[in-house]
């Protein structure tokens, strides 16, 4: 697995206030994420855990301050521009994993081809591996509804992984898991994280907190 | 992103929600439908009406030397046959009660003499063509003279005149009034008593009347009668005019309602859908590929509409006799699908607009 290691993720004086809101969050936030690590946002309800992940996957723009790739800053580009990047050097996973119920679990998987630019045919492959290395390789021509949520999160994982983005974002994914499913999740995470990704997970819950190798705590 | 790959995911998405698809479908079916079944079959009625306006009979245009001065001679035809508005003129004699020659006091029939050329007025059947006095037979006369075979002759009453029968014809429209007797050729000399000229359009009759007129040069106009088609054409081009205006009306009240109830199943689609249009921003579709999403999405139903209706209102129309124009029916089916698309882009601009964030969060 590689990844573009100029591809660092960072936030400077970040501040964001959603509209008509007088309460700002972040309070000017200046951060490095590390590549290669797992780090944990966290941090008490409403103080924007979740909120700094869309504005990291720039889907939500800052009040003031910027969000960084490789140095150069990209929350101020053109909506095309911002997409791109979220196509080819994001990855998100939901914390209800959030595939589409009309298609097969394949289909959900090799998606994000469709906006990065990959052919189909190249990423089916690399699909079918990603799904077989997190247990869910017999499921591919299921239906999101024929797999249980522990398996729908994984497979959502896959997907993020599809395009082999260096930065992969996290909300809540153990969110809807019991234990045994949280650590699967988690650990695919991990692995991601190790083969040199940069992993931003939201989460409150101590289980995640205790196996991230760095905490902001907002 | 490359809009080749974009629209075949739209149209797999488009197969994968089969009811907002199908809601389209069908809307863009009724709507097709609709319109074949009522402006196409006015349409097919505008068509007939028009094609029998413009038959030959509705293009004559009839002068008459009703004082006898003889004005309407054989150069006097030639030009009126010549003008650029007219298709054919002929000049007929005033028709003469002729019989059998060879039976006494057989059963008479009106003979016609032409002055001009004969081929503008008849169609020769058996024979061949007459010269200076001879002349043709049509069928239905043939049995009354007592005719076996259109060969013989025909004499006037008191047997003043006569003539060789050399053939049979039949009378080429709007002359069908010739069927009932026979065609003789007169002397070129001879004056015809009517100058029957068929113009090449209705709408051209009162060029053509103000031609022919000023041909004649006659001082006096109560020497002539015309009988013009100046007022079918009018009336032509009215009834057209009512037929094409009450169409058009109508095929634009029926695409504009069709095309505002698409633009509703739209709308819904777009809010049902919202979380699967955020999933997509998510992972990295910009907001023209949203766009192009919804709009090709309800493209496919708008096509998959047009085309039942299009066979189903084809089918219908034929059996009553009323099938449009398949020109018709193919502009239909496109509006139908344009109709389509465009009433979801406004739908799609707002999907593409709306905060991705809020549907993808889980409180």
């Amino acid at each position: 697995m590689t990844s573009d290691p100029a591809a660092g993720l960072a936030v400077r004086d970040l501040t964001f206030a959603y509209p008509r809101s007088t309460e700002e969050l972040f309070g000017g936030l200046t951060h490095t994420f590390t590549p290669g690590a797992v780090t944990a946002v966290t941090g008490p309800s409403g103080r924007g855990k979740s909120t700094l992940l869309y504005v990291l996957g720039l889907m939500l723009r800052p009040r003031r301050g910027a969000v960084l790739f490789g140095g150069v800053r990209v929350d101020d580009r053109s909506d095309a521009h911002r997409s791109a990047v979220r196509a080819r050097q994001l990855g998100f996973v939901f914390q209800d994993a959030v595939l589409d119920p009309t298609r097969t679990v394949l289909d959900s998987v090799i998606e994000p081809a469709l906006y990065s630019g990959a052919r189909a045919t190249d990423v089916r492959v690399r699909a079918h591996t990603l799904l077989d290395e997190l247990g869910v390789g017999t499921r591919a021509e299921h239906r999101p509804g024929e797999i249980s949520g522990g398996q729908a999160q994984r497979v959502a994982i896959a997907r993020a992984l599809l395009v082999d983005p260096p930065v992969i974002l996290a909300d809540e994914p153990t969110g809807n898991l019991d234990h045994d499913n949280a650590a699967t999740v988690l650990d695919a995470l991990r692995r991601a994280a190790d083969s040199g990704r940069t992993v931003v997970i939201a989460t409150h819950d101590p289980f995640v907190l205790g196996r991230a190798d760095e905490v902001l705590a907002l | 992103m490359k809009v080749g790959v974009l629209v075949r995911e739209a149209v797999r998405s488009a197969t994968a929600s089969r009811v907002p698809t199908t809601l389209v479908a069908v809307l863009v079916a009724a709507m097709c439908l609709t319109t074949v079944l009522t402006v196409g079959r006015a349409a097919a009625a505008q068509q007939q009406v028009q094609h029998r306006l413009e038959e030959a009979g509705s293009r004559l245009l009839e002068v008459a030397d009703v004082r006898g001065h003889g004005f309407l001679t054989s150069s006097v035809i030639d030009q009126a046959g010549g003008l650029s508005t007219v298709e054919r003129a002929v000049g007929l004699a005033v028709p003469r009660d002729v019989t059998n020659a060879a039976v006494a006091g057989g059963h008479p029939v009106p003979a016609w003499g032409v002055i001009g050329d004969l081929t503008d007025a008849v169609e020769l059947v058996s024979g061949r063509w007459p010269g200076p006095g001879e002349g043709l037979v049509a069928a239905g006369a043939q049995d009354r003279l007592g005719l076996d075979v259109p060969v013989g002759a025909v004499v006037t009453p008191h047997g003043a005149d006569g003539w060789a029968v050399v053939g049979s014809y039949r009378a080429r429209a709007p002359f069908t009034q010739l069927n009932a007797g026979l065609v003789v050729v007169t002397g070129s000399d001879t004056p015809a008593h009517t100058l029957e000229v068929v113009t090449t359009d209705a709408a051209m009759a009162d060029l053509t009347q103000a031609a022919v007129v000023s041909l004649l040069a006659r001082s006096d106009p109560a020497d002539l009668s015309i009988v013009s088609p100046t007022t079918l054409a009018d009336l032509q081009g009215a009834v057209v005019g009512d037929l094409a205006r009450y169409n058009r009306t109508l095929l634009l009240a029926v695409m504009a309602a069709g095309a505002v109830l698409v633009g509703v199943v739209a709308a819904a689609d777009v809010l049902v859908r919202r979380r699967d249009l955020g999933r997509r921003r998510a992972l990295g579709a910009p907001r023209w590929a949203i766009t192009v999403l919804v709009v090709v999405r309800a493209t496919c139903g708008g096509v998959l509409g047009a085309l039942v209706a299009s066979a189903l209102g084809l089918v219908l129309t034929s059996r009553v006799g009323q099938a449009p124009p398949l020109e018709f029916v193919a502009g239909t089916a496109i509006l139908g699908v344009m109709a389509a698309a465009v009433s979801s882009v406004l739908p799609a601009i707002v999907a593409a607009r709306q905060d991705p964030v809020r549907v993808l969060r889980t409180p």
